[in-house]
């Protein structure tokens, strides 16, 4: 680009704009002149940029200049027929090939070593760093035999016959059987799309070589690539969209190198496979479009002149434009394609930034359980709770003895650690270990809690739960403190009618004489427990007491619970006591669900069990405490004794 | 002569210094026997002259006996209370109460939330378990993108269940599900194939925020990403705008600010490159858009996804990304953060 004026600094900047990001920036020295190196993350789907043309091509557009490319030399084919054979034609675009004759490999001279060295390449020889310099500079990967060491017959195959590869920096690959590669009769001369085999390689002594570059199906190098563990440098562009058509310059440039600093003379004619010729489409294209997303104006001879300079080709049809995609741009499908073209280039630097958008008021459709969740962290931390977010994963053998839900485990199947791959089934698994690391560290008033999900699988259908984890821990018994915490929780969101029943699942860390679940009239909310202590719990003295919480049954327990508890208090509150005694098994909460009918929700201010008394002959005697409300002492009395069957008239 | 019996009551009453004693006082001069009664029973027998010349003094006398008294009773009624005050009393302890926290990322997540919040935003969630669908095609991600790779994901069934890498998934499940318009935020955990060291780990926080309008554009999208980095690091923070490849949108943006530490002069925080990358954004492709069955010819999007952690690890000085889950983070007992 002769007429480009811009400092490095600035061609740089202009890239980071447009799409390509300087991550580096360094002056350096090169063929004894000051020069720049500038580092760029590449977009993804942008295989044209991976290379000098591409990016060049890039700043020509942004300034509006022109690209002037090396010229090339006359090819002067010759006539013999290439025996090359293409066994595998869904997973090759294009192949071009050719033999040359009589060159002359030797060293490569200062410029080229200095110029991969810029890339990170180290100098082969001068066969191999012409490829590479190719490569570089075209974006289109090459790859070269000897052919005095492969057989007649060259064929691009999926490698069945293969077990194992030697590459040419002497690694040993081993194969899985479905790698692209390119073989002789003998033996696999390289992985097609990724490295050359030892076997074919090229060496100072190389007289008769094979010229071949190809571009496949991006698909399958990606996969042989990560299956085999093997990036490189053509890898990481033929796993791109390459466009097929660019081969023809890459591979012209390429030959006309190797023909001026190696000699030789093509021996054969262009072998040249190419089924399925690209053909650059051309989409119909509204030149407003590029203003209505910028949320500015950019005229139609702004939109025009953005396209041509990216080199795509305009057709004015009346409002619209007929716009072909150039050759190398197999990114470009869509009209939104061609806005976001015109739109970086005009500059998202032109963009106004400070208007905050009055955007229309729209419906809050924000989940209940979210408000709630919100909500729970900020009663527990009144109580005095520590929120603490832990792994997910838990240790192998900790779901067994956390879960006591219906539910199998959910497992990753490539966790980062061999040792955590089961997701967690209660939130107990985090909290227990949160808990080691405090005890470890002598943190002191451990009252910890997590919201979170917990995971299982159950009829094939995977499973999570957003869950409450409380965990407390006490060098005294304090299973009645974690109760009252949750249950003040509860009865703050609004929830009451709270009893316990004995678990009916008890994990397996938990003293089953100590384990209940918590109900909310007949809706289970969770479980509470005390652990017992086991290999995973090591706790040194103390006790663990540990809560767990269903938010969406909260959620549930909630929408049907009506609680009203403000009110207009005219009189004294009259409080009474009353005795009950029910057999072993009879159920307090039915009982008390009956006396409250009998008395009426609208005469009581509260009802408690006061007190539990065991009776001889496994009989239990409560203590139930009724304080009514808006009644006299009298009407109060009267309505106590009938209610609790003592009125003895 | 009659006077001096005041002179003596007033000494023995000052002596007195406990009601039972007043009482026994009250007895020798004021009962039907005591000296005082005595002498006014006297009058009665006085003749009118004698009547006339002492009858007064003495009821004086009288009245003035029983005043001393009630004055002592009073002052004595006044000492014994303060005394019951003084064993009623109670004094301030040296315990200072243990006060609960909320996580670093809670109090981020909150703030952003407030933010968005005020501008009209819903608060979303979705699932962690995701399928593919959900989490890559309808985010019109290539079947080859390499986020697909196990090196990128975490499978728990490959290829179609995993743990989602990115709160985009709530985007895919918000369009699928709402009709627009809406303007959403979606705080949540993500999962990548990440080594855990001190400066990766494969569980993160995302924060993605969705708007799907008639008409939106860049310059909203840019107007509110803006306006939430000033909401955060003050009116002078410096922004930029560039062009970065998302396949869910298009045209893509990545947002940058310039590096809080060295103000675009270049430093080991940000690279020498003098500006911060803050997340990924853009204008909803329109297949993301048609996959969900909204109208891509009416309605447009924007999106953007910030990521948490390194914002809630420079606000709180925490240098091991570790610390956030588990482990190392702790609280002090007793001080707390003001958010508001």
């Amino acid at each position: 680009m002769p007429k480009l004026t811009a400092s490095p600094k600035e061609v740089g900047e202009a890239l980071t704009l447009t799409g390509f990001m300087m991550d580096g920036f360094e002056e350096i020295e090169y063929n004894n002149k000051k020069d720049y190196l500038i580092g760029l993350e590449i977009r993804q789907n942008r295989a044209d940029c991976l290379s000098v043309i591409g990016i060049a091509r890039e700043i020509a557009a942004y300034y509006g200049l022109a690209v002037e490319y090396p010229q090339l030399g006359d090819m002067d084919l010759g006539e013999e027929a290439l025996n090359i054979k293409v066994n595998a034609p869904d997973s090759i675009k294009r192949i071009q090939a050719v033999r040359i004759d009589n060159v002359e490999n030797k060293e490569s001279p200062q410029w080229l070593k200095q110029y991969l060295s810029c890339y990170e390449i180290n100098s082969i020889n001068l066969l191999v760093d012409l490829s590479n310099y190719v490569m570089i500079f075209t974006g289109y990967p090459s790859h070269i035999m000897d052919k005095d060491k492969i057989g007649d017959v060259i064929r691009w195959e999926i490698g069945k016959d293969f077990g194992e590869i030697t590459t040419l920096d002497g690694t040993k690959i081993k194969l899985n059987k479905d790698e692209l590669i390119i073989r002789d009769d003998k033996s696999a001369i390289a992985l097609a799309g990724m490295i050359g085999a030892q076997y074919g390689s090229i060496d100072a002594n190389s007289k008769s070589i094979v010229v071949e570059m190809a571009v496949y199906d991006r698909v399958i190098v990606r996969k042989n690539s990560r299956s085999l563990r093997i990036i490189t440098e053509a890898s990481g562009r033929l796993e791109k969209d390459l466009d097929p058509e660019g081969t023809d310059y890459a591979m012209g440039l390429l030959l006309s190198l190797i023909k001026k600093h190696c000699g030789g003379k093509i021996a054969s004619e262009m072998f040249d496979y190419y089924p399925d010729k690209k053909i650059n489409q051309a989409i119909l294209f509204d030149p407003k479009m590029p203003s209505v997303y910028a949320g500015v104006e950019i005229s139609r001879e702004k939109v025009i002149k953005a396209l041509k300079n990216l080199r795509f080709e305009i057709a004015e049809e009346e409002e619209m434009l007929k716009v072909t995609t150039p050759s190398g741009r197999t990114d470009i499908f869509l009209e939104q394609d061609l806005v976001e073209e015109v739109v970086r280039l005009y500059g998202y630097n032109n963009i106004p930034t400070d208007a905050l958008p009055a955007l229309a008021i729209t419906e809050d459709i924000t989940p209940r359980h979210l408000n709630i969740i919100e909500k729970i962290k900020d009663i527990l931390s009144a109580l005095s709770y520590d929120e603490v977010l832990t792994w997910p994963l838990t240790k192998k053998g900790y779901n067994a003895i956390v879960n006591y839900k219906e539910m199998g485990e959910a497992l990753i199947q490539n966790s980062v650690n061999e040792g955590l791959c089961e997701l967690r089934q209660s939130m107990a698994s985090g909290l227990l270990t949160q808990l080691g690391e405090y005890q470890k560290k002598n943190v002191e008033y451990i009252n910890i809690f997590e919201t979170g999900k917990i995971f299982g699988k159950s009829a094939g259908k995977y499973l999570e739960y957003d869950m409450l984890g409380i965990l407390l821990y006490d060098k005294g018994k304090a299973i009645d403190r974690l109760r009252t915490t949750a249950e003040a929780l509860l009865r703050e969101l609004g929830i009451s009618e709270i009893h316990y029943k004995n678990a009916g699942r008890k994990p397996g860390i938990a003293n089953p004489y100590s384990c209940w679940n918590i109900f909310a009239s007949e809706e289970n909310l969770g479980i509470i427990y005390k652990t017992r202590s086991s290999e995973q719990i090591n706790i040194a003295e103390g006790n663990v007491y540990f809560a767990e919480l269903d938010i969406a049954n909260l959620v549930k327990s909630l929408d049907k619970t009506l609680a009203k508890p403000t009110l207009e208090i005219t009189k004294k509150i009259v409080i009474l006591d009353a005795n009950v005694v029910l057999e072993a098994g009879e159920s307090i909460n039915d009982r008390v669900k009956d006396i409250r009918k009998k008395i009426g929700e609208s005469n009581i201010w509260s009802l408690i069990i006061k007190d539990i008394y065991k009776l001889p002959g496994d009989k239990i005697r409560y203590t139930v405490r009724v304080s009514y409300k808006e009644l006299g002492d009298q009407e109060a009395k009267e309505l106590h004794l009938n209610s609790f069957g003592l009125n003895k008239k | 002569m009659e006077r001096k019996i005041i002179d003596k009551l007033k000494k023995e009453l000052s002596g007195i210094t406990v009601s039972g004693d007043l009482k026994s006082l009250w007895k020798k001069y004021l009962s039907k026997e005591g000296e005082v009664k005595l002498m006014l029973k006297k009058i009665a027998k006085m003749s009118p002259e004698e009547k006339s010349a002492q009858g007064t003094i003495i009821q004086e006398i009288y009245e003035e006996a029983v005043a001393l008294f009630k004055e002592k009773e009073e002052f004595l009624r006044q000492k014994g209370g303060d005394e019951n005050l003084k064993k009623q009393a109670e004094n301030l302890g040296y315990e200072i109460p243990k006060v609960g926290h909320l996580h670093p990322i809670t109090q981020t997540i909150r703030m952003l939330n407030k933010i968005f919040m005020d501008m009209g935003y819903s608060i979303m969630d979705g699932p962690e378990i995701e399928v593919d669908e959900f989490c890559f095609q309808r985010l019109n991600v290539p079947s080859n993108h390499p986020a697909r790779d196990m090196q990128d994901t975490l499978y728990i069934k490959e290829p179609d269940v995993l743990l989602r890498t990115q709160t985009s998934s709530v985007e895919a499940h918000v369009l699928a599900t709402y009709k627009p318009p809406f303007k959403v935020v979606c705080p949540g955990r993500v999962y990548r194939n990440e080594k855990v060291n001190k400066s990766n780990h494969f569980i993160f926080h995302h924060y993605q925020g969705i708007v799907v309008m008639e008409k939106v554009g860049l310059k909203d999208l840019f107007g509110t990403v803006s306006h939430l980095f000033k909401k955060i690091y003050g009116p002078d923070v410096k922004i930029r705008f560039r062009n970065k490849y998302y396949p869910e949108v298009e045209p893509g943006v990545g947002p940058d600010m310039q590096c809080f530490n060295c103000q675009g002069g270049g430093c080991p925080l940000c690279k020498g490159l003098g500006w911060i990358e803050m997340g990924g954004a853009g204008i909803i492709h329109p297949n993301v858009l048609s996959m969900a069955k909204i109208d891509n010819k009416k309605w447009m999007g924007f999106a953007f996804g910030l990521g948490l952690d390194r914002w809630v690890m420079a606000k709180y000085n925490i240098t091991d990304i570790r610390t956030l889950l588990g482990g190392n983070l702790g609280y002090k007992y007793y001080e707390n953060e003001n958010t508001l």
